[in-house]
């Protein structure tokens, strides 16, 4: 299982596409830090730093998404996976690997949009005199948000690249959810809309009061259970039906 | 020395019946063509040799074994199946890295093969920029990273200009000559004629031969002698198929005229005429693919 992880990682890091969005991912989460800036955040309140990280951790994780799905979908696509099937005809393995690969890239990805919003923070306090404050276990909660965050929307990506195999649709079907669906879903299911995929990211991140539905949103270690145990039903899913399906 | 076999092998995708009861062998040590017009099955069969597509029934095997059972699969079959498996803004040399490991191939390996297949000099460039010659031996190039005993090319003729179909030629004889199994798909008989030394022939997915190439291509020699009976049971002896076609005609399939010339000399018959009919490959390709009755004509191997 190392060689077929090691073998992951040598796909990622041999295309560019990976380095561009990595890199756009970064660049998306400082974009998004001076949006809430130029809209005026309260950077005096006790709560900022959190709304910072809790903002970076869901711009971020969208990334770590989409860098799954294309992890997948990308092989079914330029017909990679042929080979890939060809080196490891137990298929099952393969998508596992994929899933540990790019939940650990994507772990370490949240570290650095964490480090980034950090970065981007603590300037923009300090240019605003407002006193930043590393000291605070909810700081450091919320770091932990970003990560965990990343690294399960990375498993959940991988999986539906699995089951949609084709890139656009898998990530237009990613996005469509998140930014639209959930929410129709959300309102029809009143009180249990939290435990749906994106109110449970938001719980992970622990967004103090950034929207008015979040006091409808789990404590932040249950977001962390629910949406994990998202990240398994979907990739048992993504697992059995890899298996039976033709490569053609 | 590894034996693929297909046993009864059957494909049907909703109602379509892609590949129906296959059954043939492709031995060791020499070129099988894999023949068949566009859309026969070919692919199909490939694919389900190598364990991607699931046979609806039978099975096919790779020396005894189903390919999902091969520990290692990338030392014990080299696959090509198609130009457009690879990612444009990846270098080729970093294609090949990604299966070495699993083929029990290092940096040298890669070298070797990227050398044996001519891409030395482009292994750095984007796969994007190659032309489909340079994809093919790319593509060949990743499938001896195992230095595998059976080799499987889909098509491997498309994309290469004369030179490069040569060498190819070339390429394919010299590893059967090793003694490895190498089965070569083409929809053009005359593209691998010169490369096979056994053929298996598909249509609508039913197997229409299996067999050494000279047998596909085996005309008949027409006689005319005052003697049929006689020479006809002297032929027979030799295990020469005979049929009268007139009072005094027959009609010998596989054999030459030398042959038939030098039975009847032995046994003092005059003959008054001797012909050879011989139907060339191309003809016996097209009358097996293009007819549509069922009947499978298997020559043993």
């Amino acid at each position: 299982m190392s060689r077929l992880i090691v073998t992951e990682l040598i796909k990622l890091r041999t295309i560019r596409s990976t380095w561009m969005l990595m890199g756009i991912q970064q660049a998306v989460v400082i974009a998004s830090l001076c949006v809430l800036v130029v809209v005026g955040a309260d950077l005096r309140a006790s709560t900022a730093v959190r709304q910072f990280l809790s903002q970076a951790a869901f711009m971020s994780s969208l990334f770590s998404l989409v860098l799954g799905i294309l992890a997948v979908a990308g092989e079914y696509r330029h017909r990679t996976i042929t080979d890939a099937y060809l080196t490891t005809p137990r298929r099952g393995r393969v998508i596992a690997a994929k899933l540990l690969a790019l939940t650990g890239i994507s772990a370490i990805l949240g570290v650095l949009s964490a480090l980034t919003a950090l970065g981007v923070t603590a300037v923009v306090m300090n240019i605003r005199d407002a006193s930043f404050d590393l000291s605070s276990v909810e700081t450091w909660r919320s770091v932990v948000g970003v990560i965990a965050g990343n690294a399960l929307y990375a498993a959940i990506g991988v999986s539906i690249g699995a089951l949609i195999r084709n890139p656009t649709g898998a990530i237009a079907a990613a996005l469509l959810w998140i930014t639209l669906a959930e929410g129709i879903v959300a309102s029809l299911l009143r009180d249990l809309s939290q435990w749906l995929p994106n109110a449970s990211l938001l719980a992970l991140d622990y967004s103090p009061g950034r929207m008015a539905s979040d006091s409808q949103l789990l404590p932040q270690w249950g977001g962390a259970l629910v949406l994990a145990a998202y990240a398994a039903a979907f990739a048992l899913l993504a697992l059995a039906t890899s298996v039976r399906r033709d490569v053609t | 020395m590894t034996t693929v076999s297909a046993r009864g092998l059957t494909k049907h995708f909703g109602v379509v019946r892609a590949v129906e009861d296959l059954t043939f062998e492709v031995p060791p040590g020499m070129v099988t063509g894999f023949l068949g017009p566009n859309g026969a099955g070919k692919t199909t069969t490939l694919r389900m040799v190598l364990g991607l597509i699931q046979p609806s029934a039978g099975e096919a095997l790779i020396g005894g074994r189903r390919y999902q059972q091969l520990p290692l699969p990338r030392r014990v079959v080299g696959a090509v199946l198609e130009a457009t498996g690879y990612h444009p803004g990846r270098r080729g040399r970093h294609h090949t890295r990604i299966a070495a490991g699993f083929a029990g191939a290092d940096g040298r390996g890669i070298e070797h093969v990227l050398d044996q297949v001519g891409l030395l000099d482009a292994a750095d460039r984007r796969v994007g920029s190659y032309s489909l010659g340079m994809r093919q031996r790319l593509g060949l190039a990743t499938a001896l990273l195992g230095d595998p005993e059976v080799l499987i090319l889909d098509e491997p003729g498309n994309g290469l200009d004369p030179e490069g179909i040569a060498w190819l030629r070339h390429l394919l004889r010299g590893l059967a000559a090793d003694g490895r199994t190498v089965l070569v798909s083409s929809h053009v008989l005359s593209e691998v004629a010169q490369t096979v030394d056994h053929v298996v022939i598909i249509n609508s997915g039913r197997l229409r031969f299996s067999g050494p190439l000279r047998e596909l291509a085996s005309g008949t020699v027409a006689v005319r002698t005052s003697q049929p009976e006689e020479l006809r049971r002297h032929l027979a002896r030799r295990g020469y198929e005979v049929t009268m076609t007139g009072a005094s005609t027959l009609e010998v399939r596989g054999a030459t005229t030398e042959q038939v010339g030098q039975v009847a000399a032995t046994a003092h018959v005059a003959l008054s005429t001797l012909t050879d009919n011989g139907a060339s490959l191309e003809e016996a390709f097209l009358r097996l693919t293009s007819s549509k009755e069922p009947a499978a004509a298997t020559a043993s191997s």
